[in-house]
């Protein structure tokens, strides 16, 4: 049975270019049409949600996301199509919604649990049990005021756990709070699952979209761009990023470098002349450009060389660092014995990644040519070229190592 | 559709009570003082109008004490009922923009903050009627039903009012001048009867003077009420509540944006 039903929504939004709040300037501009940008927040948005199923939606910043779940929860009205919501709405788009300072935990249980659609025989029973998991016995009828925004949270966030959804509306509520903030929030989360609550899910978590999610929405400044099995649409989402540019920008950076680190030697140095590498690619498993890359996805760091004259014996090698410039890996065409006899004219040379042991971050990369194995430099570029790694599970570090857990006898 | 919708309202009772209770404990704090301090003001008022116009003007006026207090109960929660209405939507952002329920109860439940608030004042009230002996009779039955038109010519005004003020601001400040001016313009101070016959008609298209004139008479003066007021005041209501509503519900697909 469809849970939801979202058909042909469109959402406009007028900015208008000299905003107009009271009766006089209405009044004295009544001669003067009023200037408006429109934009377009979504753009023919279809689908449905099925009961007892986890919807993610995902997509960049401004890409619709929240206007979007908004517009499911009849916080927003669509410009034109429907939303059909066919159960009961609990939408979690903030926590500690009414919250009031001055008053007490207990008072603002009260109000909050009543927001969120308890009733208040319902709510008596459980005012215990909320503060004692939220951990603030002691401070039953302290003013909310005297909280710190900790408490607030784990105050919030017990209450509206308590709450009986038929379909959960999900915002970014996990991005707020620790570690351990967070991973309640996902056992809470999977629970509902099991219990069968049908839920739609916005997250820059692809990681949890990933393991919640039986479908994923995936939106592009408004526009659905596809909606289907969770894996699929989050490699869609991640390999989608071609227009933005691998590289560092180009002079600020080398200029820093030269300027933070007097002591190494000159960059972009070249002996040869007319010599050069002159682009640096990466490409993911559907062979795209891309400068993002799941952890653990297969890689290629394509090399562009201009060689105006004849190099024999050339080196191609690599150095990888993280974000904070440590030196994490090295090699070169001599190391891994791959003989280069000689280059002339424009080309390139692949370096093939099987998976990217990595696990989030971005990295940077320098690139270097040189000529046979004495090391003579021909080119040289100092950590101008960068990729993004996205994170797929919960791990944690900089490195990501395919492994599993086992029990022994 | 209408009965849809007080159907929902029904089933958002309790929220509508929390919102209301809330907001009453927050005006004064959860102090008992606080409680007391809000009284302090009507009765100061009632103390330096009763002064001024009882010796003064000599005004001859049977109970003016009384006269006087029930005038300014019913028009000070017809004031304040509009004018924590009127913010009812503007000042709580948080809540429009990240939930949704029947967004008119904000408004019925800052009515109900309003009510509560007067009905200290009203149990003063019934104190002087003890201590200066008036007479109660049948027609005192009367009372509640005026009350009732007078709730909801205050909900009307405040869901038009508080739509308005979304999206024009000085709507708050154009109210204020309308509130001192009624204050003056609505038998409050005096009886009708200053007025000549002519002039009386037009005083008593205001229902709110009608309800203020009926109060006094079935509550201190144990006459009944006129059929005729209380058909005005019941039509008016009506059209007052309706309007209301239809500006509101106007306007109310706007809100979560325009805050």
């Amino acid at each position: 049975m469809t849970a939801i039903k979202v058909d042909h929504l469109h959402k406009t939004f007028r900015i208008p270019h000299e905003k107009r709040t009271t009766i006089f300037e209405t009044l004295t501009g009544v001669f003067k049409p009023p200037m408006y940008e429109t934009f377009h927040a979504l753009k023919d948005i279809n689908f449905t949600v099925e009961e007892g199923e986890a919807l993610g939606i995902i997509g960049e910043n401004g890409s619709g996301k929240s206007t979007l779940l908004k517009i499911i929860a009849n916080i927003l009205r669509p410009s034109s199509g429907s939303v059909t919501a066919l159960k009961k709405l609990t939408p979690f788009l903030e926590l500690g919604i009414g919250f009031q300072a001055d008053l007490t935990a207990a008072e603002n249980i009260k109000i909050y649990a009543t927001i969120m659609g308890m009733q208040k025989r319902e709510i008596n029973d459980k005012l215990d049990d909320i503060i004692e998991f939220a951990g603030l016995e002691k401070f039953r009828d302290t003013k909310l005021k005297n909280f710190s925004s900790g408490m607030q949270v784990r105050l919030a966030f017990s209450t509206a756990i308590q709450t009986d959804p038929e379909i959960l509306l999900m915002d970014e509520v996990l991005a707020v709070g620790d570690m351990e903030f967070q991973q309640k929030c996902l056992d809470v989360l999977s629970q509902y699952r099991k219990d069968g609550v049908t839920i739609v899910f916005v997250s820059h978590d692809l990681g949890a979209v990933r393991r919640f999610c039986d479908r994923t929405l995936l939106l592009h400044k408004g526009e659905q761009v596809a909606i289907g099995n969770s894996s699929a649409m989050i490699d869609k989402y991640v390999y989608a990023g071609v227009e933005e540019s691998t590289h560092v920008n180009d002079t600020g950076s080398n200029v820093e470098n030269v300027q933070s680190n007097e002591n190494i030697f000159i960059d972009n140095h070249k002996n040869a002349k007319n010599v050069e590498i002159s682009d640096v690619k990466f490409f993911d498993k559907f062979n795209n450009e891309s400068s993002q890359f799941n952890s653990l996805d297969p890689m290629i760091i394509r090399i562009f060389y201009n060689a105006e004259e004849l190099i024999q014996d050339p080196v191609f090698g690599i150095v990888l660092y993280s974000d904070k410039e440590e030196h994490l890996f090295g090699t070169n065409t001599y190391l891994r014995n791959y003989h280069i006899n000689s280059i002339f004219g424009k080309g390139h040379i692949d370096l093939l990644i099987e998976k990217i042991p990595l696990h989030a971050g971005k990295f940077l990369l320098t690139v270097d040519l040189v000529q046979s194995k004495n090391y003579i430099p021909i080119d040289h570029k100092d950590k101008q070229y960068s990729f993004f790694v996205i994170p797929t599970g919960y791990d944690e570090g900089l490195l990501g190592l395919s492994c599993s857990w086992e029990t022994g006898i | 559709m209408i009965v849809n919708h007080l159907k929902e309202l029904y089933d958002y009772r309790n929220l509508i009570w929390q919102l209301a209770w809330s907001e009453f404990k927050l005006r004064y704090k959860n102090s008992i003082l606080g409680y007391f301090w809000s009284l302090l003001e009507p009765l100061l008022m009632l103390l330096v109008l009763y002064v001024v116009f009882s010796n003064l003007m000599k005004i001859q006026v049977e109970h003016y004490q009384l006269f006087l207090f029930i005038g300014i109960i019913l028009w000070g929660f017809l004031s304040r009922a509009t004018t924590i209405g009127m913010f009812s939507i503007v000042g709580k952002p948080g809540m429009i923009k990240k939930i949704y329920f029947p967004r008119d109860i904000f408004v019925i439940s800052s009515c109900i903050t309003a009510l509560l608030m007067s009905v200290f004042e009203s149990l003063v009230f019934i104190m002087f009627m003890v201590y200066f002996r008036v007479p109660i009779s049948i027609n005192l039955a009367y009372a509640p039903l005026i009350l009732i038109f007078l709730f909801i010519i205050s909900l009307g005004l405040s869901l038009a009012l508080s739509a308005l003020n979304v999206f024009y601001r000085d709507v708050q400040f154009i109210w204020q001048v309308f509130l001192q001016a009624g204050y003056f313009a609505t038998p409050i101070l005096y009886t009708i009867d200053i007025f000549p016959k002519n002039l009386q008609r037009f005083v008593l298209l205001n229902p709110i003077a009608r309800i203020i004139t009926s109060a006094r008479d079935t509550i201190i003066y144990s006459s009944p009420a006129k059929i005729e007021d209380l058909l005005f005041m019941f039509l008016s209501s009506i059209v007052f509540l309706l309007v209301g509503y239809i500006i509101f519900s106007k306007l109310e697909p706007g809100f979560a944006e325009e805050i």
